[in-house]
């Protein structure tokens, strides 16, 4: 009943708003335009094509036909490589997650802590970032081929390993060195500024209440940059899931297919055999997995990233 | 309006001259070529090549693209997919089987001109003939030899290679020249090894199909690894971006290995890289003798092109004798008109040991390198797999096991 009064020049008012809604609307729909028909052109469309060539046989060269889900049940039931890749790929993500980000945040705290040069040092672990890596990956490759310098600093060591690209046990290692120097630089940039970014009031307090500075980093910068490691660490396992350029480079997948990744499957499957179809299939399976990850992290990500500052 | 009527009739005049004139020409083609190349020196000698064309036939100009070898491969049947193949397009005889669809049968056309195709080598005629016909008109083939590594040789007084030498010479000047940190020898696959196990009796393929898992030719690759692994006369190649042939031919180019295989094809550009004197000798006999696998390549039509006729006229001047006697004389092909390889071994094998009588003795007993559609997916694999079996962590026959069965999945 006390609504009554004020219900006529509200409905007024919800009548220019809705007005205003509708031009804003009218407005932001042609201002949304031209980068909705940029994406629908270049990313959804693309991935409506390869969903649709995943239950083709498409060869690049000659007919293709359609044919169901057996590209998808031969990937999961029949290839002899594809457990194999699966396992490459995860070992690889699992072991340079934690090493990029234990390394990233280990040296952003060391810098962070550092009375000069902080620029500096931020600038020198940055540059592999924006080294493009297929380039870099040659010199790699000739640090660690047979005789190369790899091997003469190990044996001057007296350490007792292999040649890592010749061993198949221990190619991937070589990935990963490679991949944790070019990638690890970006990471610490992102930790670093989340670092600088703590009120210093926070720890000033902290350290006066007799708080150690083991105890100021665990209990109040991390779960302050708990926001920015939680970026990280998600960018970094679908990248590292997408993992290509290093393989191509430096071990075409292989000895065997000890370094062959999901990333680099598709390439040879669909470039190399011309399979354009099962590749397809194989970058969907691809899609699904770093989608399911990435869903687990966020959902996961409520029991330890703090968003209140 | 005098004026004005003097400017219509002198437009009319003009129109009808054009019209005339037009008439009198064909209309000028510009024809797109995809040719793979490796260097500046061979982008020269090929829009060298283009330019005969034009000069034969003033209407036809030639756009010239390319892409690195291996590039090459990956864009051919991208283009065709888009539908944007060049007019002329370039195939290497063991990818026949693979590519043939995409070029025009030519046998029709030599036909109606009665073009000379006797005035080719007969073998590289085959290998870029397929089921329906002849695909490219070759301007170059070769048998794969041993390069030699002349100075290291007689450095420490090893005898050198000659026509007629055997396995056991072969093993005896690599054990020889493993010395002071220099490799003997280089092995490659899988094309090197597949000439390997035709001289040791063993064969690859089995009705026109893949055949890698029969015993003979396990064993053939178990001594051919060998060499590597238990002998060590040879270095070990990983896997990686560059394939093993060019692993082998850097070593040697670099003066650390003394013997390698590779084509004709390649001597040009290794004599004009290294300090020192290089030979040449046919692949060392086995049990079935020594016999060497020749491949060639060659220019042909898109089969979807507009222009098939200007074409065809461009792909005969392009391996014609002009053409043949100066891609020969630069020494960029072993020409594949019989007539002009005298000039290759004028240029390109000027200097080098024991030249001319290892190609005509190689040339006797090789065969066409034949080859399966999935051959981009063979040496791929080779190259990915065979590391583990010259690193010694599994047997030969393992994996040719895996290839075989990763190659016809």
């Amino acid at each position: 009943m006390q609504l009554k009064p004020s219900a006529a020049p509200s409905r007024a008012g919800t009548g220019r708003a809705k007005a205003i809604l509708r031009d804003d609307r009218r407005a932001a729909f042609w201002f949304l335009l031209p980068s909705f028909l940029g994406l629908a052109v270049f990313l959804l469309l693309p991935l409506a094509a390869s969903l649709a060539l995943s239950f083709t046989n498409w060869q690049l060269i000659g007919q293709s036909k359609f044919v169901g889900w057996r590209n998808y049940v031969n990937l999961l039931t029949i290839d002899p490589s594809f457990w194999q890749i699966l396992r490459n790929t995860f070992h690889f993500t699992i072991e340079y997650l934690v090493l990029n980000i234990v390394i990233s945040l280990t040296m952003a705290v060391w810098i962070s802590n550092l009375r000069w040069g902080k620029r500096f040092f931020r600038l020198i672990f940055f540059l592999p970032t924006f080294t493009p890596l297929i380039g870099s990956a040659i010199v790699w490759l000739l640090i660690f081929t047979p005789g190369g310098f790899a091997d003469w600093f190990f044996s001057a060591l007296h350490l007792p390993i292999p040649n890592l690209l010749t061993s198949p046990d221990l190619a991937i290692q070589a990935i990963v060195i490679v991949s944790l120097w070019s990638g690890f630089g970006y990471n610490l940039l992102l930790f670093g500024a989340a670092l600088e970014a703590i009120p210093s009031t926070y720890l000033d307090a902290a350290a006066i209440d007799g708080a150690s500075s083991w105890q100021r980093f665990w209990k109040i910068k991390l779960p302050l940059i708990s926001p920015t490691l939680f970026f990280g660490t998600v960018m970094t396992a679908i990248t590292s899931l997408q993992v290509f350029d290093q393989v191509y480079a430096l071990t075409r997948g292989g000895p065997g297919s000890a370094t062959a990744t999901l990333g680099f499957s598709i390439y040879r499957t669909g470039f190399a055999a011309y399979k354009m179809g099962y590749a397809s299939a194989i970058a969907w399976v691809l899609f699904v997995i770093i989608m399911a990850l990435t869903i687990l992290q966020l959902r996961v990500q409520r029991r330890w990233v703090h968003y209140d500052l | 309006m005098d004026i004005l009527k003097n400017a219509a009739r002198l437009a009319a005049a003009a129109g009808c001259a054009l019209v005339l004139s037009t008439a009198a020409r064909a209309e000028p083609v510009t024809l797109t070529w995809f040719m793979w190349s490796g260097s500046d020196a061979e982008v020269a000698a090929w829009k060298h090549v283009a330019g005969l064309v034009t000069e034969k036939y003033p209407d036809i100009k030639i756009e010239f693209q390319t892409a690195s070898w291996p590039d090459y491969w990956t864009k051919l049947p991208a283009l065709a997919a888009s539908g944007q193949l060049p007019d002329i397009i370039s195939l290497q005889s063991m990818r026949t089987p693979g590519f043939a669809n995409l070029f025009e049968p030519l046998d029709a056309y030599a036909k109606k001109d009665s073009f000379d195709l006797a005035a080719f080598d007969t073998s590289i005629i085959q290998g870029l003939t397929d089921d329906g016909g002849l695909r490219a008109l070759p301007y170059d083939f070769g048998p794969m030899v041993m390069f030699y590594n002349q100075d290291m040789f007689q450095k420490y007084k090893v005898e050198e290679p000659k026509v007629g030498w055997t396995n056991d010479d072969f093993l005896k000047a690599a054990k020889a020249l493993t010395v002071d940190g220099n490799y003997g020898t280089a092995q490659s696959v899988p094309d090197v090894f597949f000439a390997y196990a035709r001289s040791a009796g063993a064969n690859y393929l089995k009705d026109g199909a893949l055949d890698l898992t029969n015993e003979p030719l396990k064993a053939a690759f178990q001594s051919y690894v060998d060499v590597v692994a238990k002998d060590k006369v040879a270095p070990l190649f990983p896997a990686s971006g560059t394939p093993s042939g060019a692993q082998a031919n850097g070593r040697f180019v670099a003066g650390s290995v003394g013997m390698y295989v590779d084509g004709p094809w390649s001597l040009i550009n290794v004599k004009d890289s290294v300090k020192f004197k290089v030979g040449i000798a046919p692949l060392p006999a086995g049990a079935a003798g020594s016999i060497s696998l020749s491949a060639g390549s060659g220019f042909g039509i898109s089969s979807s092109g507009k222009h098939k006729d200007e074409a065809w006229k461009a792909i005969q001047v392009l391996t014609g004798p002009e053409a043949e006697e100066y891609l020969a004389s630069n020494g960029r092909a072993f020409a594949a008109r019989n007539a002009q390889q005298k000039f290759w071994y004028e240029s390109a094998a000027k200097g080098v040991a024991n030249a001319q009588p290892t190609i005509e003795a190689a040339l006797k007993t090789a065969e066409p390198y034949k080859t399966t559609a999935e051959w981009n997916t063979v040496s791929q694999l080779f190259e990915q797999y065979a590391p583990l079996a010259f690193a010694g962590s599994q047997s030969a026959g393992t994996t040719l096991d895996q290839i075989q069965q990763l190659s016809t999945q």
